[in-house]
């Protein structure tokens, strides 16, 4: 779990978009092709936003509402 | 299926479009037209632009049929009023037909007058016998009231106390409304000297002059002299009271009353055969209106393009130009020769490509699902011909920044099943009459599909569903092994939360601060990279044209201005996160700090985020500084250059040049005599001063547009705020109650939770956002590369517009 995890996400989604680039319908392709592959970078850059935000935080949960039974 | 492989999609760019000049024979021209109306590829232009409306060759026919189509509106109205229903048929798809014949048209002509004179008689005679109706309802009304009228006055005073000589009566009937003023009037003009008396007639009667029933009131009015009487009556009638005249003695109103209901009842014998005999002809009107309605707008529409053509009387053939897709032309050729084949003339119509420096209008092919995309960029401006179209690439983008500020799964959910019902459903929807906002709704129904989509995963990103978090893996934050109640404690990191936002942050005192630098962070990121994809577009453009100067004087200057300032600051926030500052134990620098002290004191670093950060920022700074004169300097420079060579040709605008063009007009007279697009007259200090102005906008707007994506952290905080809000002032009231109040509160809670979600959160708060992503598109991402200033290309196609509803 680290910053290579980004990377390894990147490659697959590199790699899921050049695969569909081939494989996309013949009928309307460029919109095909657009979408999907529009789509999957940006849904992947949320996440890797999210997952790299949390890789190394500076503040951590604090609460002071929980129950004792709560702990594990 | 061939066929579509080898057109162009024209989606990325526009089509491209061929200028064709068309040679009918003057005998077919009416069944060409109307067979290229029935494609719908063709753009005529107006050939007779010198010409007036009025002047123009068909103008007669036009009239005819303007004329027509008066009389079905008047039929339609009519139709309208007997509560009869038009019988609308639905078109089916396309299937290749003959135009109606001349004849058929004529006919429709001829039965159209023959029908209004009918209908116009019928109407009078229906109307004529209403007045009468309403006149004897009214005088038997009187008649019946002339009982209380005299029975009232008869009890007051003794029938010996008033002579009959000196007292006298006017009765009638008049609208509620003016009753009191009637009174007031007769009061001051005889100075109090009389009797009124009124009675309520009950229900409505019908008002000839207002032509709609109104209630009314019978009165009578006592009072003496002839003089007066007259008064009175001129009066009253001019208060539309309608007078009656009617007898003291009981057993003369009687016999009036019999004689009135007798002629009553004639008339309403003779209304009803009269409504009868024309609410026939209205049903059997309402089956064909529509279908004539139809053919009638089409031959007006055939007619109005026949306008447009040159119309040659020598040669006996019609000449149209327009603009067809290029990868049509074979298409219109083909239909165009089966339908002469098909008519058995002799004449081939002809069609010929010509070379025009004319810029073609601009059309993109799209389908039921890009259109809405479409629909919100042309909403913006017209792309220019083959320019790279918004459109595409908003399929994505527009739902996706709209998801970032409406994240949230369950939102995202109620979304999804209601744009899914409008998709399954569109045959069905396609065809029922919609009200504006409804319309609205489907015609974008793909637009809120993806919407809700998206928000389903930037919810499951953000982990909230209605506001509560999913566990569904491992967090990556442990508590304390054990606490005290009422203890603060502090969690301790284990690992990553592998998707989406560690649900430990939920319900966590500084979980909302952890969220906005987050988000924060995220809206910066998503900001600059989609302002950046967008301005590889304008690279991509520069390249298409071929406009290398564009590329050196705009785009390259520009890119290392935004690169390096903003894309500076993204890389930092990145890198920033890739580094574990809680074990290399170092302080970890505050980004805005290191950013403002970029500018303010260049070559200083007080807590360093990498080493040699001072240099490379001097340096990014030094390239964004020089980017600044480049942006501004390059183009007019080369301008000055490159014009300066042709200084000598004359330039269209100065003098030179209009008498030049003038000259060349009288050449081209019958092909170029309008829309001059020559030659641009641009000159030296055009191009200065649009240059000066790009570059002042393109500094700021780099700085604002970044700030300006910060409204998705905006937008997203205040969402997921809201929707914890509401949870928390309803539903969750309910859990706390036991018994059979918990049971009643927890339904009636239930409901109140689950409309404000629906009708604040999802439609209110999705509006808002969905607006939001609309300027974020429109401002932020289209100005970098969008210049839209193309004409939409609108075909001359049948579109049969049905009658409007009158409200």
């Amino acid at each position: 779990m680290s910053f290579y995890t980004v990377v390894g996400a990147f490659v697959v989604v590199v790699l899921s978009s050049a695969i569909f680039w081939v494989l996309a319908p013949k009928k309307n392709q460029t919109v095909w092709r657009s979408t999907v592959i529009l789509s999957l970078s940006m849904m992947f850059l949320m996440w890797a936003i999210t997952y790299l935000s949390q890789l190394h935080p500076l503040v951590e949960p604090r609460r002071s509402d929980l129950r004792p039974e709560f702990a594990e | 299926m061939s066929d579509v492989v080898l057109k162009d999609e024209a989606i990325f760019r526009s089509a491209e479009m061929s200028l064709i000049q068309l040679y009918i024979p003057q005998e077919v021209s009416r069944d060409a037209v109307y067979g290229i109306g029935e494609i719908g590829l063709v753009q005529f232009r107006d050939l007779n632009t010198k010409v007036k409306a009025f002047q123009r060759t068909f103008v007669k026919e036009i009239r005819r049929l303007d004329n027509l189509q008066r009389q079905y509106r008047y039929f339609h109205s009519l139709l309208v009023k007997h509560n009869i229903k038009l019988y609308e048929e639905f078109e089916d798809e396309k299937t290749f037909s003959l135009p109606p014949s001349t004849s058929s048209i004529d006919d429709h002509v001829d039965s159209g007058t023959l029908l209004e004179d009918r209908m116009v008689q019928l109407v009078e005679a229906s109307e004529q016998l209403e007045k009468q109706k309403a006149d004897l309802e009214q005088n038997r009304f009187v008649l019946q009231a002339g009982d209380s009228f005299f029975g009232g006055v008869g009890k007051q005073d003794s029938e010996a106390d008033m002579p009959p000589q000196s007292i006298s009566f006017v009765t009638g009937v008049i609208p509620r409304s003016k009753v009191s003023s009637l009174e007031q009037i007769l009061w001051r003009v005889l100075r109090g000297n009389l009797l009124f008396k009124r009675i309520e007639v009950p229900g409505l009667v019908y008002d000839a002059k207002l032509k709609e029933p109104v209630y009314k009131d019978a009165f009578i009015v006592f009072s003496h002299g002839a003089l007066i009487m007259q008064r009175i009556r001129k009066i009253a009638e001019s208060l539309d009271a309608n007078l009656y005249d009617i007898s003291e003695s009981q057993d003369e109103r009687s016999e009036q009353l019999s004689k009135v209901n007798t002629s009553l009842s004639d008339v309403n014998t003779v209304l009803d055969s009269t409504t009868k005999s024309l609410e026939t002809e209205l049903y059997a009107l309402a089956k064909e209106l529509d279908g004539w309605n139809k053919s009638v707008s089409r031959e007006k529409a055939l007619y109005e393009t026949l306008n447009l053509f040159n119309y040659d009387s020598n040669r006996k053939t019609l000449i149209g130009e327009g603009w067809v897709p290029t990868d049509e032309l074979e298409d219109l050729q083909e239909h165009l020769s089966t339908l002469t084949a098909n008519l058995g003339v002799d004449v081939p119509s002809l069609i010929q490509v010509m070379e025009t420096n004319r810029t073609p209008p601009t059309f993109h092919r799209t389908n039921k699902f890009t259109e809405g995309f479409q629909n919100i960029c042309d909403c913006y401006g017209i792309a220019t011909y083959r320019e790279i179209n918004p459109g595409l690439p908003t399929i994505v983008t527009f739902p996706f920044l709209f998801a970032v500020m409406f994240g949230d799964m369950g939102h995202g959910m109620l979304m999804t099943m209601a744009a899914s019902l409008l998709v399954i459903y569109e045959k069905q929807i396609g065809r029922m009459k919609r009200d504006e906002i409804f319309d609205m709704a489907f015609s974008g129904r793909y637009i809120v599909l993806l919407m809700g989509l998206f928000s389903i995963y930037t919810g499951f990103l953000y982990n909230d569903m209605f506001s509560k978090s999913l566990t569904i893996f491992k967090s990556g934050w442990k508590w304390p092994e054990h606490w005290e109640l009422g203890e603060t404690i502090f969690a301790k990191q284990v690992g990553t939360y592998a998707f989406g936002l560690d649900h430990a942050w939920h319900g966590t005192e500084n979980g909302l601060l952890f969220a906005n630098s987050y988000k924060m962070k995220l809206s910066v990121l998503l900001g600059f990279i989609h302002m950046t994809y967008s301005y590889m577009f304008s690279l991509a453009n520069d390249i298409y044209f071929k406009n290398w100067i564009n590329i050196v004087g705009n785009f390259v200057p520009g890119l290392l201005f935004m690169q390096g300032i903003f894309g500076y600051l993204s890389i930092c926030i990145v890198y920033k996160w890739t580094i574990d500052w809680v074990k290399d134990g170092r302080p970890a620098p505050g980004l805005l700090n290191t950013l403002i002290n970029m500018f303010l004191s260049p070559g200083t670093v007080e807590e360093e985020l990498y080493p040699h950060q001072a240099q490379l920022q001097v340096f990014l700074l030094i390239v964004a500084l020089i980017c600044v004169p480049c942006l501004l300097l390059i183009k007019p420079l080369h301008f000055k250059f490159t014009q300066g060579r042709h200084e000598h040709q004359p330039l269209a605008g100065s003098e030179e040049g209009v008498a030049q063009q003038d000259q060349e007009n009288g050449l081209l007279e019958d092909e170029d005599d309008d829309e001059n697009e020559g030659g641009h007259g641009e000159e030296f200090g055009d191009v200065v001063i649009h240059q000066v102005i790009h570059t002042i906008e393109f500094c700021l707007n780099c700085v604002s547009h970044t700030a300006s994506y910060l409204r998705l952290w905006a937008l997203s905080l205040a969402h997921a705020q809201l929707s914890s809000v509401l949870w928390t002032m309803t539903i969750q009231i309910a859990f706390g109650m036991t018994g059979f109040v918990g049971v009643v509160m927890t339904v009636v809670l239930f409901g109140m939770w689950f409309v404000l979600t629906c009708v604040i959160l999802v439609v209110m708060e999705g509006t808002s956002a969905m607006l939001h992503s609309l300027r974020l598109h429109w401002v932020e991402s289209m100005s970098k590369f969008f210049e839209g200033e193309g004409t939409p290309y609108e075909p001359f196609k049948f579109h049969c517009v049905g009658f409007e509803v009158p409200a």
